[in-house]
């Protein structure tokens, strides 16, 4: 007697054996149909009207339902919409099962949440073509959720890395002074990852460094080569090296880890409060827009320069462009995100309603807002969508930026070289290409407790060797720097006479004695040159207006004695320190 | 013995239900006969009340399990009777029901055989 409903079943070995419940008050139907089923090879719970139909669906949570349209107290169609709210989103197949014959009612089935009817009398081949059908929509909806679910989690593990990675850059970022007073920045706070940087660092000498990057590409490439420049940029910004040297150690770096295709277009800007004057240069961003604080003028600077990470360093060209700059005079960098900007008729912003911008200004202090501004309406959207980054850099007095040199925390003052003393003698070939400075103030930073005065020492040693070696050796007249021409030519004279330098020398003598609570370091920088008359420049000495001559009256501030040895050659400078208490 | 039972009922899909049912076909035709003789008895007390909904909806079930089990006359009395108490109007329910109750008897006889 086994043998019919065997045979039946090898036939069925390719299909899935679900566990069907079959809701039918009719008893003669309900036997025939769970036999058939039955026979399929499926599991079968039974129920007799719409509220066991609700409790059996409950306890056995079955992969499809067979219900009956006409039941005694809970009908089919009350029936379906309790299962379909039980099953919330899973998808649970509900065939109704009905002698109904009109177009409405068959409506009604599908409404309640049905998915198929299947008509009295019973068609064994429809029967199983149907369970067959709704076996694998549900295989298939099992898979669609699968992966939904996989999707989310890979969306969510790839939000939390964002977020870990952002901490990790904001450590690395914060040193910076990116909310000095004269420095505003529009950045999304995750622009990291649509690959925009914007970098800001005091000097060691008082100046500041501003840099803004932008990556091309997007996501985890535009974040990994951001780490690297803001490291390379606070590390050797706080350390005193020249923009030249931290943008070509930035493009080594990432010309060697960024894949071709991958680059940093960029700008950067060297502040001298001091000389009211700043350094520029562009690599592949738009023009840079300097906004004159008297006349209003705009006066643009293009790149000159490819991107960072494009050049080998041999090739990589520092070349930059110094202006000199009033109290209020602005500097406006951006990306090409401000300029790309569309509105809904898919017109770009672009130079013009930048220009628009700045023409319209009557308050110099709103412009950076009106420029938001002017985009946000542009665009039409209220939103601010972030995709652009845009800096206002203020030319401002040193003294309005507080007083930077203090903020630098404790050393311990245990071990390390106290009593020591050196000479160190540049000839022409190194004055040409080497920056001596970050490798004196390191130097000296190895003093236990000094540390705290790297800034002011920064200061002395630059003042003194710049003047030892752009006076003295190169036999540069400082006064053609007080008009703004011939601010110029002092910076052209000063770069060609150095390249065609092949003698004189520069000579620092360093000593540093230590007393009870800290020490006393002199420095004596003696040039080639053939000295100045002191006596008569002294009088000129406590000027500190115009584009220069600032340094020697700041130098006086800081130190215990400053002394010009004639023949005006030798300067010797003692600095007393002591470790606060 | 019923003469010419493929008047009452479908012979070749009958003999396919009893090649399914196996061993549960007895079963099968005894709950159906049970269970229509109770909608029988309840449409003779609907129609004797004028109840067009309960003769509708006892005429709807008859009509499901009659055209399962294969009673395909049967099935279409049952069928007429729904549509009447679908119009709300027992008048001439009578007549149909006692064609309905001389079928079933007949199909009774027939379905009792196959066992």
């Amino acid at each position: 007697m086994d043998t019919p409903a065997s045979s039946s079943s090898i036939a069925q070995t390719e299909d899935e054996q679900l566990r069907i419940l079959i809701a039918d008050d009719n008893d003669s139907d309900r036997l025939i149909l769970q036999t058939i089923v039955r026979k399929e090879g499926h599991t079968v719970y039974t129920a007799a009207d719409g509220q066991e139909a609700i409790d059996q669906f409950k306890e056995k949570s079955p992969d499809l339902v067979l219900l009956d349209a006409l039941m005694p107290n809970v009908d089919g169609f009350q029936a379906a919409r309790a299962i379909r709210d039980l099953a919330g989103e899973n998808l649970v197949p509900i065939i109704f099962l009905t002698s109904l014959k009109d177009a409405a009612s068959l409506a009604d089935c599908l409404d309640a949440g049905g998915h198929d009817f299947l008509s009295k009398p019973y068609n064994r081949i429809i029967l199983k073509a149907k369970i067959q059908a709704f076996a694998r929509m549900r295989r298939l909806h099992e898979t669609v959720q699968k992966q939904r679910d996989e999707i989310s989690k890979h969306h969510d593990h790839l939000v939390h890395e964002q977020e870990v990675a952002k901490v990790v850059f904001d450590n690395i970022a914060h040193p910076g002074c990116i909310d000095a007073p004269n420095i505003k920045h529009l950045l999304s706070p995750m622009a990291v990852f649509n690959g925009d940087l914007v970098l800001a660092s005091r000097k060691p000498n008082g100046g500041m460094y501003v840099f803004l990057g932008d990556f091309t590409g997007h996501g985890l490439p535009a974040a990994i080569g951001a780490m690297p420049v803001s490291e390379i940029f606070y590390g050797m910004a706080q350390k005193g090296f020249s923009m030249q040297d931290i943008l070509r150690e930035i493009n080594k770096k990432l010309k060697r880890i960024l894949p071709v295709g991958v680059f940093c277009c960029a700008c950067m800007v060297d502040l001298s409060f001091r000389k009211e004057s700043i350094e520029l240069w562009v690599g592949g961003l738009p023009d840079i827009f300097i906004h004159r604080a008297d006349d209003g003028v705009v006066e643009s600077f293009r790149s000159k320069h490819l991107p960072l990470g494009v050049l080998d360093n041999e090739k990589f060209n520092v070349d930059s462009e110094v202006v000199p700059m009033r109290l209020t005079d602005r500097v406006y960098i951006w990306s090409d995100g401000i300029l790309e900007a569309t509105n809904p008729e898919m017109q770009m912003f672009g130079e013009e309603g930048v220009r628009a911008v700045f023409e319209k200004n009557t308050e110099r202090n709103k412009l950076f807002d009106e420029l938001l501004e002017g985009v946000e309406i542009f665009t039409g959207s209220a939103e601010q969508d972030d995709d652009y980054t845009v800096v206002e850099v203020t030319m401002v007095s040193e003294e309005a930026l507080g007083d930077y040199f203090n903020e630098r925390g404790k050393s311990s003052l245990a071990g390390g070289p106290k009593d020591w003393s050196m000479t160190y003698e540049l000839r022409p070939q190194t004055l040409r290409e080497f920056n001596p400075l970050p490798l004196l103030t390191h130097l000296l930073m190895e003093v236990p407790g000094l540390r705290p005065h790297s800034g002011k020492i920064y200061t002395i040693l630059a003042e003194l060797y710049s003047n030892a070696l752009e006076h003295g050796v190169l036999g540069l007249e400082s006064d053609l720097k007080s008009s703004p021409i011939g601010f110029a030519q002092y910076y052209g004279q000063r770069t060609s006479r150095l390249a065609d330098l092949n003698s004189g020398s520069v000579r620092f003598h360093l000593d540093h004695n230590p007393i009870d609570s800290g020490g006393e370091l002199k420095i004596i920088v003696e040039d080639t040159g053939p000295g100045f008359n002191f006596e008569a420049k002294k009088d000129n000495e406590h000027r500190t207006e115009g584009y220069c001559g600032r340094g020697i009256p700041l130098i006086n501030t800081m130190c215990k004695s400053v002394r010009y040895l004639p023949p005006g050659n030798k300067v010797e400078v003692i600095y007393e320190w002591c470790v606060d208490s | 013995m019923v003469e010419n039972p493929e008047n009452h009922v479908d012979v070749e899909q009958l003999s396919e239900l009893k090649d399914i049912m196996e061993d549960e076909f007895h079963t099968l035709i005894d709950t159906f006969l049970s269970d229509s003789s109770s909608k029988i008895e309840g449409l003779a007390a609907a129609i004797g009340a004028a109840d067009a909904e309960e003769v509708r909806k006892l005429a709807h079930s008859l009509k499901g399990s009659s055209s399962n089990i294969c009673a395909s006359q049967l099935t279409e009395y049952a069928r007429q009777l729904e549509h009447m108490g679908k119009e709300g109007s027992t008048e001439g329910a009578q007549d149909v029901f006692e064609k309905l109750k001389m079928e079933f008897d007949e199909v009774a006889v027939i379905l009792k055989n196959e066992i």
